[in-house]
């Protein structure tokens, strides 16, 4: 099976490809925020590499969050397009878990945390436990990283964090006897790759946004666009 | 038979159409989510962004099929998507999915700035059309005069220094306790009302082409603070009175500066009566042809989006798949 991941939940922009034989090649373009520029030149340069065309590919795999909403946004749209345009399987896999497979393929074991930054002081967070597999061990939340760090506290069991909402609030985890940090910023393509392809294909696949739209929270008075 | 596939998100419409290069339609396809932002007054952004990555996959399918093309093989020339002016997280959802459609099946990409879409409206369904061409185009988001030479050929004359008509009219209706979008209620209130029974000033009397409204909004709540009780349809008639005065006041200022062979209204307040009737009457003083487009070919629709491709796909070279979105592209910037 011909794969193809993307991922765009976090400021990064990121690409895999894995063809049948195993070849693999993903690749992380980082320049803030700039997902609707780079993606799908990034994906067109990936499947050239591995010598793939477009209609080669047999599953797409795709972030669904929860992350950054406008970068989501683009990730799925493209993905829905570029399945959509083939015939091919769509898969949706969360940040959440790209994170922990990253973690896991890197060797970590135990609790982990899986934290991305969910921005105004706030992460999306959720635990696994990574043995010899890796397994859910409770829902993906909005949290803060006190207050994850506090109820990890009590559970009175070490874990290990990682992902950019650690980055992003390191010194409340760091220097914590309990707490260990696994840096790694952007979800990992490759472990999108791992998940994505034992997965049954998702008829439809939305964003994960684990927040409502601001808007309906506090709205006051939007004009439409000039 | 060369057809394009359009792709339209820049506000709270999701689009997609085919159109081919005599601009024959054949499919159209809208999906909106205003309802979401009713309760709001206005459009949300981030509204409008979720509901275009729930309805973009179905929408473009629609598209090929109604139009009897094959959804993994649809031989087409080339897409085109609207890259600006808009909401950015709306336009984002747009020009994502084009470029993706655009690698799948290797066929080209064209960013299409949403007001040329507009402008291409009126060859939708007059293939005939005799240029030059007067076109006002007015909706929520814009108001401009332009001078259009030919297909992809315009000059901007004039366009709002504040305020687009169509927010002007959102505006008043919230003022006075309607339903948005303002435009059909007040339209709808002012059919029964005298409109002369607000004493509205006449404003943007320079003779340049641009354009106000900002001003008669302010108007409207001063008037009514004063006047308590005043019949809302009457309020409604006096502000429609003032709106549609400035417009063709603008436009007859200038047909007598640049003849034309036609006079175009184009934008969602295209559906508005006061406009639609005083525009029908400019265009017999000036002996010219008026081109009203029906009320689908006024508001953001993607066989627009699609005509402009055509046209931009064969003069021009495609775009890149570096492509931004522009939320602020002014249709002047277009080259
Ligand atoms: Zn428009």
């Amino acid at each position: 099976m011909n794969i193809l991941a993307i991922e765009t939940a976090t400021p990064a922009c990121a690409v895999g490809v894995r063809t049948t034989a195993g070849l693999e090649v993903t690749r992380v373009v980082d320049d803030g925020r700039r997902h609707t520029e780079a993606l799908t030149g990034a994906m067109q340069t990936l499947l050239e590499e591995v010598g793939l065309r477009p209609r080669d590919v047999d599953r797409v795999v795709v972030d669904r969050g929860p992350g950054l909403f406008t970068g989501l946004r683009v990730g799925i749209a493209t993905a829905i397009g570029f399945s959509q345009a083939l015939g091919c399987a769509l898969v949706g896999v969360t940040s959440l878990e790209m994170l922990a497979g990253g973690a896991f393929d890197a060797g970590v074991r135990g609790t982990l945390v899986a934290c991305v930054d969910a921005r105004r002081g706030e992460i999306f967070a959720q635990a696994f436990l990574l043995k010899d597999e890796v397994t859910v061990l409770d829902e993906a939340r909005v949290t803060t990283a006190l207050e994850i760090v506090a109820s990890t506290e009590a559970k009175g069991a070490p874990a290990i964090f990682t992902g950019d909402g650690v980055e992003r609030y390191r010194i409340d985890f760091q220097d914590r006897s309990f707490a260990t940090i696994f840096d790694q910023v952007v979800p990992s393509v490759h472990a999108g790759l791992s998940i994505g392809s034992s997965r049954m294909p998702d008829e439809v696949v939305s964003p994960l946004y684990l927040r409502e739209a601001d808007a309906v929270a506090n709205f006051t008075t939007r004009e439409r666009p000039k | 038979m060369a057809l394009v596939l359009g792709i339209e998100t820049s506000c709270d419409e999701t689009a997609a159409s085919v159109v081919d290069e005599q601009f024959h339609v054949h499919s159209s396809v809208i999906e909106s989510s205003i309802d979401q932002h009713r309760a709001f007054g206005g459009v949300v952004p981030e509204l409008a962004g979720r509901a275009h990555v729930a309805t973009i996959g179905p929408v473009v399918r629609r598209a090929l099929t109604e139009a009897g093309l094959d959804p993994l093989d649809p031989q087409i020339l080339g897409i085109a998507v609207t890259s600006g002016p808009g909401l950015i997280g709306s336009l984002l959802v747009g020009l994502s999915a084009a470029k993706a459609y655009a690698l799948a099946w290797g066929v080209p990409f064209v960013g299409i700035n949403h007001l040329e879409g507009h402008l291409f409206a009126p060859l939708l369904e007059r293939s005939d059309l005799e240029w030059p061409l007067m076109t006002l185009l007015v909706s929520g988001g814009h108001s401009l005069i332009v001078l259009q030479g030919g297909p992809g050929e315009h000059v901007v004359l004039g366009e709002t220094i504040d305020d687009a008509a169509g927010e002007a009219y959102d505006k008043v209706a919230r003022w006075l306790g309607l339903g948005y979008p303002g435009g059909p209620e007040i339209d709808r209130l002012a059919q029964s009302g005298t409109s002369g029974a607000l004493k509205l000033p006449r404003s943007m009397t320079g003779d340049d082409y641009d354009l106000s409204f900002s001003g008669l909004k302010t108007a409207v709540v001063r008037a009514t603070e004063k006047q308590h009780g005043l019949p809302v349809a009457d309020v409604a008639a006096s502000f429609q009175a003032a709106v549609a005065e400035q417009l063709l006041r603008k436009l007859r200022s200038a047909l007598e500066h640049h003849p034309v062979k036609g006079l175009a209204l184009a934008g969602g307040v295209a559906a508005n009566s006061a406009l639609r009737a005083g525009v029908t009457e400019l265009a017999q003083e000036f002996g010219i042809e008026a081109h009203l487009p029906t009320l689908a070919m006024c508001t953001d629709n993607a066989a627009m989006i699609a005509a402009a491709g055509t046209y931009r796909l064969r003069h021009d070279a495609a775009s890149s798949f570096d492509l931004s979105a522009s939320p602020n592209w002014q249709l002047a910037d277009v080259s």
